[in-house]
């Protein structure tokens, strides 16, 4: 039970960092048009960059972190003109198209983490970040956590939140869901789509590099083959919970993390990948449009 | 109100062409402020084309569009829509998974200020959206949807409506009351471009009308002038 209620808890931290990065990718897909698969490299990139920065500045928290959120900001929003071109011609332009330029930013991204950052070992974070090595944080019955856990927990419930809030509460959140629903519609009502499609890519960036900092944490280190990996399982999440199903995503995410987590603390670590597709594979051919239904 | 007044909207010598496909070609009319003027025509006249092109959505080839004295030729929808015109699109273009008050708030999106005495007023027009301001929009009937529809142009603060084929698979006396709701609205002092199947009761709602032909205007002139025109009487009137 102890096992259990602990690796549920991990689980969640775990779930909300996929749930950020899934949103990411999906208010990407609905509001820009973009199958964005190398979305979560760039997230990784942004690791890196706090990573380096932590070295520059004799391990600056504020520095490092914030260096993280402002290049995953940045990169979206100067990798934009490219995706906006394709945007502009939606009409003539196969959807499929801004997944290879995706995946071509995402290879040019995992080169260089490969060849030209810490000759392309992983990189560590130091424990003054994750909080390893140090007395659990809090510690509720069976249940302890470090700071590091308790921290990436905070952060990814609050981003996760916060970005529901944005969504469904407020003006440009209820942009972007009528231009994922009906871009044509929504240019007759007055949204002007490529100012709304920028700030989708601007709350994305963000996104990224919130999840950056909650992976840094989390994770506490990061290689260059992470971002791949993170990049198939966002698209699995992505389309098994309904491709550009929001709340789906969110369920699916948490679901996921949970599942990883239950793996590790019963079986082994190094299996929690495997297993964890081969239930989303199970589950793809049982709900083959999604478990809670496509939206786009 | 005074419909002999000054001209709210000019379109002059319009060409639209998608691709190859000549939508318009070198269609022109008018609105005044405060009247209703209807697009006769049967399907692929034209009708659509104008009002998407008034409303900067297709690029004109030739042409000049003028609203309120100023030129709005080939501006992006978003600013067309800030300077007064909203349309009421064809088949309603509501948004499903949305509310009814999400839908209507959309309407407002370039301007939220005032938002609740807006919605306050539509509610008041058209009390059924009221109730069902949190359901989604999916879920309403075709004529509550034209209805949310044409609530949602309102919360635009517009000056002209565009409203195209709001008869279309709507039960006659739904029919009649969107046309008693049209005509109260102008009452309220909103120009109105309508666009009709229905000739008969299109014509006996407007001032006037133009009609089109594979994207011409081939006769034009007061609603009774055209209501007693032989031409008229036998194309669309069954007479
Ligand atoms: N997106 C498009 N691509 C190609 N041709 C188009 C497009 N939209 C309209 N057309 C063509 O332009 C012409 C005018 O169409 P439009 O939709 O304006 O007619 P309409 O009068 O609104 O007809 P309806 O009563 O059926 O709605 C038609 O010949 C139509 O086939
Ligand atoms: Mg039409």
């Amino acid at each position: 039970m102890a096992v259990f209620l602990a690796q549920i808890v991990n689980g969640i931290s775990l779930g909300s960092v996929y749930v950020l990065l899934v949103t990411g990718f999906n208010l990407l897909l609905l509001v820009a048009m973009i199958i964005h698969y190398s979305f979560p490299i760039v997230v990784v990139f942004s690791m890196y960059i706090s990573w380096i920065v932590l070295g520059l500045t004799g391990g600056n928290m504020f520095l490092g972190l914030s260096a993280g959120i402002v290049s995953a900001v940045l990169i979206n929003i100067l990798t934009a003109p490219m995706f906006q071109h394709i945007m502009k011609k939606r009409g003539d332009v196969d959807i499929n198209s801004t997944m290879v330029l995706s995946m071509g930013i995402g290879m040019i991204i995992t080169d260089f983490l490969s060849h030209s950052v810490n000759s392309g070992f992983p990189i560590a974070f130091p424990d003054s970040l994750t909080g390893r090595g140090e007395p659990a944080f809090i510690r509720l019955g069976v249940i302890s956590m470090s700071r590091g856990d308790m921290l990436s927990l905070t952060l990814g419930i609050i981003f996760v939140l916060g970005l529901f809030w944005i969504l469904y509460k407020t003006r440009a959140g209820r942009a972007f869901r009528a231009i994922a629903e009906d871009p044509n519609g929504a240019k007759l009502v007055g949204i002007p789509i490529l100012k709304t499609g920028l700030q989708s890519y601007a709350l994305t960036g963000l996104l990224g590099g919130v999840s950056a900092v909650a992976m840094s944490i989390l994770l506490g280190s990061a290689s260059p083959g992470l971002g791949d990996q993170l990049g198939r399982k966002v698209l699995a999440v992505s389309i098994i919970a309904g491709l550009g199903n929001l709340k789906g995503g969110l369920i699916v995410g948490i679901s996921l993390g949970i599942l990883e987590a239950l793996v590790q603390g019963y079986w082994s670590g190094t299996w929690s990948n495997s297993i964890a597709f081969v239930v989303m594979l199970i589950a793809i051919l049982v709900k083959p449009k999604g478990i809670f239904g496509m939206k786009l | 109100m005074n419909k002999s007044g000054e001209t709210i909207l000019s379109v002059e010598n319009l060409f639209v062409s998608y691709g190859h496909v000549e939508a318009l070609k070198g269609v022109s009319l008018e609105v005044k402020r405060g009247e209703i003027v209807v697009l006769v025509g049967s399907n692929g006249a034209g009708k659509t084309s104008i009002m998407e092109t008034i409303l900067g959505v297709n690029q004109t080839r030739k042409g000049r569009i003028i609203f309120e004295g100023r030129e709005i030729t080939n501006l992006s929808s978003d600013k067309i829509v800030r300077s007064g015109i909203f349309l009421v699109p064809e088949g309603r273009g509501v948004f499903s998974s949305m509310s009814v008050l999400d839908n209507l708030l959309l309407g407002a999106h370039h301007n939220l200020k005032n938002a609740k005495e807006k919605t306050a007023y539509v509610y008041e027009l058209f009390p059924v959206l009221g109730q069902r301001r949190n359901q989604i929009a999916g879920t309403l009937s075709g004529g509550e949807r034209q209805m949310l529809s044409i609530a949602r142009a309102l919360m635009s603060n517009p000056k002209m409506i565009m409203v195209d084929e709001p008869s279309i698979g709507l039960a006659p006396k739904i029919v009649n009351d969107i046309f008693k709701i049209l005509q109260n609205l102008n009452k309220e002092g909103y120009a109105i471009l309508l666009s009709e199947q229905n000739v008969y009761k299109a014509l006996k709602l407007a001032d006037r009308g133009y009609v089109l032909e594979t994207g011409s205007v081939v006769l034009d002139g007061t609603s009774e002038g055209l209501l007693h025109n032989t031409d008229i009487r036998k194309a669309y009137l069954g007479a």
